[in-house]
């Protein structure tokens, strides 16, 4: 669970019992830990039986559109609020221990996300109500915080939501100044991948209907 | 709470206030003229021209000359260690590039009018000093190319393409960089030749015993660096030369890592082909030069067509320029050719015997250094009374990935060193490593410099240990 600070002009928290990147200082978002994602339709329960749920995520299935631009927002605001580089440093590496702990099984040639640095592999599925569904591992920790970053937005989300977030949203996370083109810029790599990634589900899942989706994906 | 994490994370790391010069910030040098006689007149070229004193090292003599060191990077001072990637520019070079465009920036080799004649001069002026530089006999022997790569690929389709067929052999070593791997698998593909890769001894260096099997009446041309850009290791050029000459073999050197840092000798070396960067030897980037042997360079077809290369033209056919004009189609770099000039000038100045010395001592204090730190695999041969490193090392740590470092490095502390593969996949994958760090010296660093990249990197693996 985590909660919201608001009011508070402190820098964002991570509590230590969530594995969600608790805050947004900005006190106009409101973010209802029960009803945080509903839809207009039903709401999956908070234990997910699908098994590749992970159990970090409350109502995967029902991230709104409006909450995946509220937690980019959120996830801005609180990196925007780290001053010092290394304090971005810091909290990636915070967010790389939250990652659950993966078998080799992810480090598969399959999943291994081309062009970075460090070595990542990405699973990406579907699951059976067409939300999306993300892993993620590195031999790099700082690259496991941005991805894990990336999973707390997107695990979840529509195929719509997956390919409308924009890397350039995004920049402020990077830790120093690296170009969205920069082959060091991993986390911009691993976003296009998962995007990529998503269309091609979408288009095997629900064929023609989805082909718009390609228009979304960041270049 | 972040906070708290935040002060967690205070108690883990050193205070960042530094035992570095807090008050390090951009600073203008005196200015540098390009005469050394008006240059003794000034610090600047003072520390630039004058043998480094008893009392200070050839690093802490020219450092003056290069503003760019003078900085800090978030709240540390800068401590350039990525030379091997590039290197830094000296007041004087970029002088030489401001003068250029201030005062008689024209295209060359065509106008009747003063300042092309004067750009001209100037542009064959360096393509002297390049030749000077590296003792080639004569300075057509210099096609000014847009750097390394571009010159390995200009004898690959010109050379290659004319000179290799199926049944041929290009020789390289695992070590090779990308450029100078990546032209040959093309032109083999469209020539059918092979490429045959010698591997390293365990001392991990290019096993030249293996090399010198492999050559056969087969080989057509060896590929290979003169300084590894990862190895740090040193070949034996002119006994490598011989071989391949005996089997009717040409040999093309990578002397990227080479003609920053030591006195290179063409005819010495007797190499057939000798390409470096500009930009790695305190020149600007976009240039770089192409040695061919005379009439190896006259026999060879053009590689680009255009303006410049040409003798005449005509609707259905166009005649070409002798070398090196045949491989210098269109308007060239002329600005910085002019740089490049003034770059070998500066380093002329100084005596790249000296700076070799220099960089010896500094390689193996660096190496030593290094060798200290605790689970620190260094890559290449180490240094010995036959053995000499260049004055770099690629690295890992256990269990630390080397972006990670990298990045804490530049973050926490102003290190700049470089993470990655190096433009040396193959070598990878033969060390069975994805990637590595790598921390390049030049003869503006210093011994302090060292320390500083070791205490950083101590601090570096002591705060990600921290974290597992």
């Amino acid at each position: 669970m985590y909660s919201l600070v608001s009011q508070s002009s402190s820098p964002p928290s991570l509590t230590s019992s969530s594995s969600i990147p608790s805050i947004c200082m900005n006190k106009h978002i409101q973010i209802n830990p029960r009803n945080q994602n509903s839809r207009k339709h039903k709401p999956f329960s908070i234990k997910c039986k699908h098994p590749i749920c992970s159990p970090r995520i409350i109502n995967p299935s029902v991230n709104s559109s409006d909450n995946v631009a509220r937690k980019v927002n959120c996830l801005i605001a609180e990196f925007k609020s780290l001053k010092e580089p290394i304090d971005r440093v810091k909290t990636l590496l915070h967010y790389a221990t939250l990652l659950p702990f993966l078998d080799e099984s992810i480090r598969s040639e399959e999943n291994k996300v081309p062009g970075c640095t460090a070595q990542v592999w990405l699973e990406v599925k579907m699951d059976f109500e067409g939300f999306m569904r993300f892993r993620v591992d590195s031999d790099s920790e700082i690259t496991k915080g941005f991805a894990s970053c990336l999973i707390w937005l997107l695990d979840g989300a529509s195929p719509e939501e997956v390919v409308a977030v924009k890397a350039e949203d995004l920049a402020e996370m990077n830790v120093g100044i690296l170009p969205a083109n920069s082959r060091v810029n991993t986390w911009n790599t691993v976003l296009l991948s998962m995007q990529k990634r998503t269309i091609a589900l979408a288009e095997q899942r629900f064929g023609d209907s989805s082909k718009s989706l390609a228009l979304f994906t960041c270049k | 709470m972040m906070s708290s994490i935040g002060g967690a994370f205070s108690k883990i790391l050193p205070s960042s206030s530094s035992s570095y010069s807090s008050s390090l910030s951009l600073k203008k040098p005196p200015t540098c003229f390009n005469s050394w006689a008006l240059a003794r007149r000034t610090s600047c070229a003072a520390a630039a021209s004058s043998v480094a004193s008893e009392t200070q090292s050839l690093g802490h003599a020219t450092r003056p000359d290069f503003p760019i060191l003078h900085q800090e990077i978030n709240g540390s001072k800068l401590v350039y260690l990525d030379n091997a990637a590039t290197s830094q520019k000296p007041t004087a070079v970029l002088n030489a590039l401001h003068n250029y465009y201030e005062a008689y920036n024209s295209n060359v080799h065509r106008g009747v009018h003063f300042l092309s004649a004067k750009a001209t001069d100037a542009y064959e002026l360096a393509r002297k000093k390049v030749a000077t530089f590296i003792n080639a006999p004569d300075s057509r022997e210099i096609v000014f190319t847009r750097n390394a790569t571009e010159a390995i690929n200009l004898v690959a389709y010109s050379w290659g393409l004319t000179n290799l067929k199926t049944g041929d052999q290009v020789v390289l070593t695992i070590a090779e960089h990308h450029s100078a791997v990546v032209p040959w698998q093309i032109v083999a593909q469209k020539t059918g030749a092979e490429l045959k890769f010698v591997s390293l001894t365990d001392d991990e260096v290019p096993d030249m015993e293996a090399l010198r099997k492999l050559l056969s009446k087969n080989t057509k041309l060896v590929v290979l660096h003169h300084v590894s850009n990862m190895l740090a290791s040193v070949l034996p050029i002119e006994e490598i030369v011989l071989w391949a000459h005996d089997v009717g073999a040409k040999v093309l050197v990578d002397a990227c890592q080479s003609v920053p840092h030591m006195v290179v000798d063409v005819q010495s070396l007797n190499a057939d082909f000798l390409v470096a960067s500009s930009h790695k030897m305190c020149g600007p980037t976009g240039i770089g030069f192409l040695y061919g042997k005379s009439e190896l360079l006259a026999a060879m077809p053009p590689f680009l067509g255009g303006g410049e290369m040409i003798a005449d033209v005509f609707l259905d056919h166009s005649t070409y320029a002798e070398p090196p004009s045949r491989f210098e189609a269109g308007t060239p770099a002329i600005g910085e050719a002019v740089g490049l000039g003034a770059a070998i000038d500066y380093l002329s100045g100084i005596g790249m015997q000296k700076i070799h010395e220099y960089e010896v001592e500094l390689a193996n204090y660096l190496y030593g250094s290094l060798r200290e730190v605790p689970n620190v695999r260094i890559y290449g041969p180490a240094p010995s009374e036959t053995v000499t490193r260049a004055a770099l090392c690629c690295f890992n740590v256990e269990d630390i990935h080397p972006t990670d470092i990298a990045t804490f490095l530049d973050q926490q502390h102003g290190v700049a060193i470089r993470s990655g593969h190096h433009c040396a996949q193959p070598l990878h994958r033969f060390l069975g490593i994805n990637a590595s760090a790598r921390a390049s010296l030049y003869f503006y660093n210093t011994k302090q410099d060292v320390d500083d990249f070791i205490t950083a990197l101590k601090d570096t693996i002591s705060f990600f240990s921290s974290f597992k």
